[in-house]
């Protein structure tokens, strides 16, 4: 029993040191990477960046090297910089050669994260689906949750805490019609009451064709989206974003980022390079004319400008993000919401 | 004699063992209570909102209270015998010295579970009634590493009370705030699901802690 014991506590303090020793030469070694604030410019036809120096001096430039003032920086990114350039009455007729109004730049704006953190946590298994056609103005958040089963959908009255039988058997059967085969892979939406409209779940079945699920007026609303051949979805991102031009952005099994679009459900390609959305974390700024796709990838930073008209490269940029940590044991990390032990 | 020394055990910390009870069972009625207020003031429906968006699980005031019962049993039962010195009498019954050891651990473990369990039913039995089933387990499984804290604290507490030199007993506390350190590193309700079984194993491991420092008692190691 004694040896036992004396092995146990050999195992714990060379276990506290490799997860101790590591953790602290991390804490106290790591120096932040800095990189440059980057978007990619249709005016310039370049990646323009903004950087602070050690004064405390910004710099804007593009990725050629040119130099411009801040004011020069706020007209080759029109876009971005819309409010600014309508305060200085500076904002262009057409940007690009194309008429444009601040209200349409500002609809056609939006930003995308997609955080490992939110694909690897632990998953509660209820969600909500709203109202999309309540005939209010604002959305209000319903009272009931709903699971997905292996037999079906499920409604479950929050206030009794009773299954609503009914409303869970239109669901299912509206569903099954249009072929869905439970219980659902994965869904994505964004239920809450605080955003412009609702476009219900994109839902991968259980063979993973793809699907949109909404209520509509209290009915069922399903639709099979068909699927480019080869394309094996795995992640699902809805988007609801105020142009209301996509319905959803996913990702395939190699990594590459598709979009499907609200009005057609056409599913088109992007170019940008293929990407593990679990372990990588992506940003990605649009506007009408570009998307401006940053990629943290393992010691690099990666930047693409994909064409908002056809979801075409345009350009790519990287800057390297070295990181100098020593390996050792943790439990918790910046890509999931788990603990567990594991050698990083 | 495995049976007197429960008595002798029961008999040392039954007043504290009232006490944890009731605290155990105090802090769980209370967590629930303030779930009942919720519901009454701004409905179920909130709660559930709440808990889907937010990851709220409303019991965060629970965390370390199993972790200070442990602690706190795992003193009142050893520290008294080792500052009189009187630990060494339990050493000369008629029964093997880690056999006596593992009697009192069990004991203890026993009653700390005891403590637990009745908190964990209680909230079990309320939430079942308002929440459905994804949304209590969810906030059930997220306080099963605290109370298993609770255990991982009276065995190393246990540890560092039988270390009869300081030094050590020094280091085997720092030791023990680290382990302890592993069941509060959540980010997330839940976060602990995969690892749980694994801790379960470790923790009670740390039972075979004692036995160092009875061996070092044994030997007449002193400051």
């Amino acid at each position: 029993m004694f040896k036992i014991s004396k092995i146990l506590f050999s195992l714990i303090v060379m276990f506290l040191l490799v997860w101790q020793l590591p953790a602290c030469y991390n804490f106290f070694m790591s120096t932040p990477v800095d990189t440059p604030f980057t978007l990619y410019s249709s005016i310039a036809r370049d990646f323009a960046s903004l950087q602070t120096d050690e004064n405390k001096k910004m710099h804007y430039r593009d990725a050629s090297g040119n130099e411009y003032t801040e004011e020069q920086f706020d007209s080759i990114l029109p876009a971005f910089y819309y409010r600014q350039l309508v305060t200085d009455g500076r904002f262009p007729d057409t940007i690009c050669g194309i008429s444009v109004t601040p209200r349409q730049i500002q609809l056609a704006n939006f930003t995308m994260r997609l955080s490992p953190l939110d694909l690897n946590k632990p998953k509660l298994g209820l969600w909500q689906m709203l109202e999309t056609m309540s005939g209010r103005v604002d959305l209000e958040l319903p009272d009931d949750a709903f699971r997905i089963t292996s037999d079906g959908i499920e409604f479950v009255k929050m206030e009794t805490n009773t299954v609503d039988v009914d409303k869970s058997q239109r669901f299912t059967k509206a569903m099954k019609q249009k072929g869905f085969e439970f219980p659902a892979l994965s869904l994505s939406g964004n239920p809450t009451d605080r955003k412009e409209y609702d476009e219900g779940y994109a839902m991968l079945d259980a063979v993973k064709k793809l699907y949109h699920v909404k209520q509509t007026v209290g009915r069922p609303y399903v639709k099979a989206i068909s699927l480019p051949e080869g394309l094996v979805p795995q992640h699902l991102f809805i988007t609801e974003f105020p142009s209301r031009k996509w319905l959803c952005f996913l990702t395939d099994v190699e990594g590459y980022l598709w979009v499907v679009e609200r009005e057609s459900y056409a599913v088109k390609p992007t170019e940008i390079p293929s990407f593990n959305p679990s372990e990588e974390s992506a940003l990605i700024i649009g506007n009408m004319f570009d998307w401006t796709v940053k990629v943290n990838r393992a010691e690099r930073e990666c930047y693409y400008a994909i064409s908002a008209k056809d979801y075409s490269l345009i350009d790519s940029l990287s800057y390297e993000t070295p990181v100098h940590r020593m390996l050792g044991l943790t439990f918790t990390t910046s890509k999931d919401k788990f603990v567990k032990p594991r050698f990083k | 004699m495995i049976k007197a020394i429960f008595y002798k055990e029961w008999i040392k910390t039954r007043w504290y063992l009232l006490l944890a009870f009731v605290v155990s069972m105090g802090f769980a009625i209370y967590a629930m209570l303030r779930i009942s207020r919720v519901c009454s003031l701004k409905g179920v429906d909130h709660l559930w909102v709440v808990m889907m968006q937010r990851d709220a699980i409303f019991v965060e005031l629970l965390q370390y209270v199993p972790m200070i019962l442990g602690l706190i049993l795992a003193i009142v039962q050893f520290a008294p015998e080792m500052h009189h010195r009187s630990f060494k009498l339990t050493l000369h019954l008629p029964i093997r010295a880690t056999k006596a050891l593992a009697s009192m651990l069990s004991f203890g473990m026993m009653v700390l579970l005891l403590t637990f369990l009745p908190a964990l039913l209680l909230m079990w039995g309320y939430l079942q009634t308002i929440l459905a089933p994804e949304l209590y387990w969810h906030i059930l499984l997220s306080v099963l590493p605290w109370y298993l804290a609770g255990v991982a604290a009276y065995l190393l507490a246990c540890w560092v009370a039988l270390e009869p030199t300081w030094g050590r007993r020094v280091s085997n506390l720092v030791i023990g705030i680290l382990l302890l350190r592993m069941y509060f590193l959540a980010p997330a309700p839940e976060a602990y699901n995969e690892f749980l079984p694994l801790l379960v194993i470790v923790t009670l491991s740390y039972s075979l802690l004692s036995v160092l420092s009875l061996t070092r008692f044994r030997d007449g190691r002193q400051d």
